[in-house]
């Protein structure tokens, strides 16, 4: 089956999907309450979109479609108090974060829909391990080529997202001295990664997917895992590389940051994106992953190294006016705090950590601060 | 030589029949997932009839090794229970309490069928029809890791039932003393205080052990459990001497403990393998505490309060369901798998025993038929729910 057609949608719209962790109000490990959940909300009208995810303990959120930070953070924050409602009701407890800090994958129940067993099958312990949890921000694309366009413009910023959004230092009971240490999960499957280069949406469908196609490996947009591709079903491009933040303040945040560098983008003052900005795309990512803000990452126009944080400072301050534009400036205070003294959410973590003395009380603390 | 051979199986007795009885449950769960405590109770039954020599229950050491094994699981469900769920949803205690008035009312009830029983044996067979097992639940859901609603509130309702049993046993004794003696402070001491005294020093050992704990442990927190465990310890030695109830006292230990937020981890459940050992030896225990001539004497009422008790369990949580958050069909899940009845029971009776309830014997010998057939077969029922209900780990990659 070819590609389907990339549906256009309106430039520069938004919206925000967060997987989010159920865990039990005893011990804090993950609890697999999906379906207890689901069936409770399923009473009510919800607002927003509601879904099961690849395990039981995992559920899946996404807004509507948004123009600027006030309403998104309202449906944000509406979404986030019915499902706290609910999960009071059954004594669960919700939780950001990208991983959970020392859940035992092999423990965890694998949701009962065919495309999950599916999975499940095919990937082994890498479906389990896959029990991480992340933040995906979809941007509105006039056409398809300007999905490719903005696609490959922001390979130089996934580590700013990554940094910011870093929520995962903890896995399976220890600090793993990564910041998103759920990314390295991600990275395990075989198409993860980067989108091939290419600026027409005409070479990408009928080259190559239709290649892809052919050898049997993918039969969908779905069975990619990269970190930025397009979703012509909704005439978006899809940034998937943010673990899921504490709170939603942070998310919304994030998906308005996303939304004014588009739109600095779109002016088109940057040179354009080619395939050897690649040469530093890995090694920016790990940077990133590993020492969020402090990283440093390497700019592939100039090749000039610079840290995260002095990086994102810079960025923060060209996209102001957009940010101004779209009525959207809220979002810089949140961000503005991730860069200061305060740090992301993986810092903030492993404060909790030093002053609980354990996993466990790293969990509560999540789960308070998503109350917030 | 002979003597010495029959000393030496006397002494043996019972570790045999212990490490028998883990060996065949484990075989059995293997092979065609028979829940372990059912085994358990099955060997604790047959070694009781065959009289082995040493199976004997009148080492006085016995019962207090039990309550010590049963205080541990009542501390362990107590630190289950999440006691900010019932402000959030009224309705799982309205469930717990009504759940456990309307099995009282419906076994006293049913118990008036047969003319030889007393009024007070009716009353303490129905405030201890009430209960459900901890211990037997909680072997079967750790048995099968599972989680979820029916999990979540079978624990609530066991730990709601029983607590309202305990009360009701020691109204129903605090009566009889009235009746027996006439004497009212004697009725009051051996009610009111042994509850109020009991729920407060579960309440004091809560409060002030995690506060003994806090930022004194290595990383990770393990010696939360031993320091746990030992003051549960301690605390059913002291309770068993001042004749309180150490199973009342460690239910609040529980639940307080939990309040003041102390994590366990995650491998201490249970308590590991002391724990595990433990928990054999309290399933073989009080299956050998039943007589065989009670169980078939009583089995007519047995059956019929088995039945009774589990409309009752059942009604009121399809009942509440839906209100409560659940489906139908969950709720009558939960229902079914509150079925089992064992060692709660028996070592409350037990205990009412110790402490002066002269039909202690004659309320056991009438509910024998019941507690045996419940300890076999309830745990069967609340494997079986749990796995009906879908919150059973399954396995994928087989």
């Amino acid at each position: 089956m070819p590609l389907e057609t990339f549906k256009t949608s309106d430039s520069l719209t938004m919206g925000v999907e967060l997987e989010l962790q159920l865990v039990n109000a005893y011990d804090f490990d993950l609890c697999s309450s999906a379906d207890d959940l689901l069936e409770l909300l399923s009473r009510k009208p919800f607002p927003g979109v509601v879904t099961p995810e690849m395990t039981q303990s995992m559920i899946e959120v996404a807004t509507g479609i948004h123009t600027c930070h006030g309403p998104m953070l309202a449906q944000l924050l509406d979404i986030r108090n019915t499902l706290i409602d609910a999960c009071d009701r059954l004594n669960i407890d919700l939780a950001g974060g990208g991983t959970h800090p020392f859940q035992r994958w092999f423990e965890q129940r694998i949701f009962a829909k065919p495309r999950f067993k599916e999975l499940s099958g095919l990937y082994g312990y890498l479906a389990k391990q896959f029990t991480v949890f992340g933040q995906h921000v979809h941007i509105g694309c006039a056409s398809a080529d300007e999905a490719l366009f903005l696609l490959h413009s922001l390979n130089r910023y996934v580590p700013h997202f990554i940094a910011l959004s870093a929520s995962s230092p903890y896995l399976q009971g220890v600090d793993t001295l990564f910041d998103s240490s759920r990314l390295n999960s991600v990275f395990a499957f075989p198409l993860s990664g980067r989108a091939p280069f290419t600026l027409s949406w005409d070479e990408f469908a009928h080259v190559y997917f239709t290649k892809m196609e052919s050898t049997g490996v993918v039969k969908s947009m779905k069975d990619f895992y990269w970190d930025i591709r397009p979703k012509p079903e909704y005439g978006t491009i899809e940034l998937r590389v943010c673990d899921t933040p504490l709170t939603v303040q942070r998310a919304a945040a994030l998906a308005c940051y996303l939304q004014a560098l588009c739109r600095h983008l779109l002016e088109r003052t940057e040179p354009l994106p080619e395939e050897d900005d690649y040469l530093v795309y890995n090694y920016n990512r790990f940077q990133a992953c590993r020492f969020g803000m402090d990283g440093m990452m390497v700019n592939p126009k100039t090749r000039e190294q610079i840290s995260i944080r002095e990086d994102v400072l810079a960025t923060l301050r060209v996209v102001q006016p957009h940010m101004q534009a779209l009525d959207s400036l809220a979002a810089m205070d949140e961000l503005e705090k991730v860069t200061g003294a305060q740090g992301n959410h993986a810092t903030w973590l492993r404060e909790r950590f030093a002053e609980h003395g354990s996993v466990q009380g790293v969990v509560r603390s999540a789960v308070d601060a998503l109350r917030e | 030589m002979t003597q010495e051979i029959s000393f030496l199986l006397q002494a043996i007795a019972w570790p045999l029949v212990l490490l028998v009885a883990w060996l065949l449950a484990d075989a059995l769960y293997v092979r065609w997932q028979v829940p372990r405590v059912t085994s358990y109770v099955a060997v604790g039954m047959l070694a009781g009839a065959v009289h082995l020599p040493g199976m004997t229950t009148d080492i006085t050491a016995l019962p207090f090794v039990a309550t010590v094994a049963l205080s541990l699981v009542l501390f362990e469900l107590g630190y289950r229970i999440n006691l900010r769920w019932f402000q959030a949803n009224p309705w799982v205690l309205v469930a717990g309490v009504v759940e456990s008035a309307l099995t009282f009312a419906l076994v006293y009830w049913a118990t008036g069928w047969f003319d030889d029983l007393r009024l007070h044996v009716r009353l303490a067979i129905a405030s201890l029809a009430m209960a459900s097992s901890p211990a037997g639940i909680l072997r079967v859901v750790h048995e099968l890791r599972s989680a979820g609603q029916v999990t979540e509130r079978v624990m609530h309702l066991t730990a709601i039932n029983c607590l309202l049993s305990v009360l009701a046993l020691k109204l129903v004794m605090g009566s009889r003393t009235l009746r027996v003696s006439g004497d009212w402070m004697q009725a009051v001491f051996g009610s009111i205080h042994v509850l109020a005294t009991s729920i407060g020093v579960g309440v004091f050992l809560g409060v002030v052990v995690p506060r003994l704990l806090k930022g004194r442990l290595s990383a990770g927190g393990d010696g939360a459990t031993v320091v746990f465990a030992l003051s549960v310890l301690l605390l059913s030695t002291a309770a068993y001497g001042l004749k309180l109830s150490p199973l009342l006292a460690a239910l609040t230990f529980g639940i307080v403990a939990r309040e003041r937020r102390v994590h366990l981890t995650h491998t201490q459940r249970n308590f590991g393998s002391a724990g595990d050992l433990l928990g054999v030896f309290l399933f073989v225990y009080i299956a050998s505490v039943l007589e065989w001539v009670d169980v078939v004497n009583g089995m007519a009422l047995g059956l019929l309060l088995v039945l009774v008790r589990g409309v009752a369990k059942v009604a009121v949580n399809v009942g509440t369901a839906r209100i409560s958050g659940i489906t139908y069909r969950k709720g009558l899940m939960t229902g079914l798998a509150l079925s089992p009845m064992s060692a709660f029971v028996v070592l409350l009776v037990g205990q009412s025993g110790l402490v002066g309830f002269d039909l202690a014997e004659q309320t056991l010998a009438a509910m024998a038929g019941m507690v045996l057939v419940l300890e076999l077969v309830g745990p069967v029922v609340t494997q079986r729910a749990l796995m009906a209900a879908r919150e059973t780990h399954v396995s994928q990659e087989t």
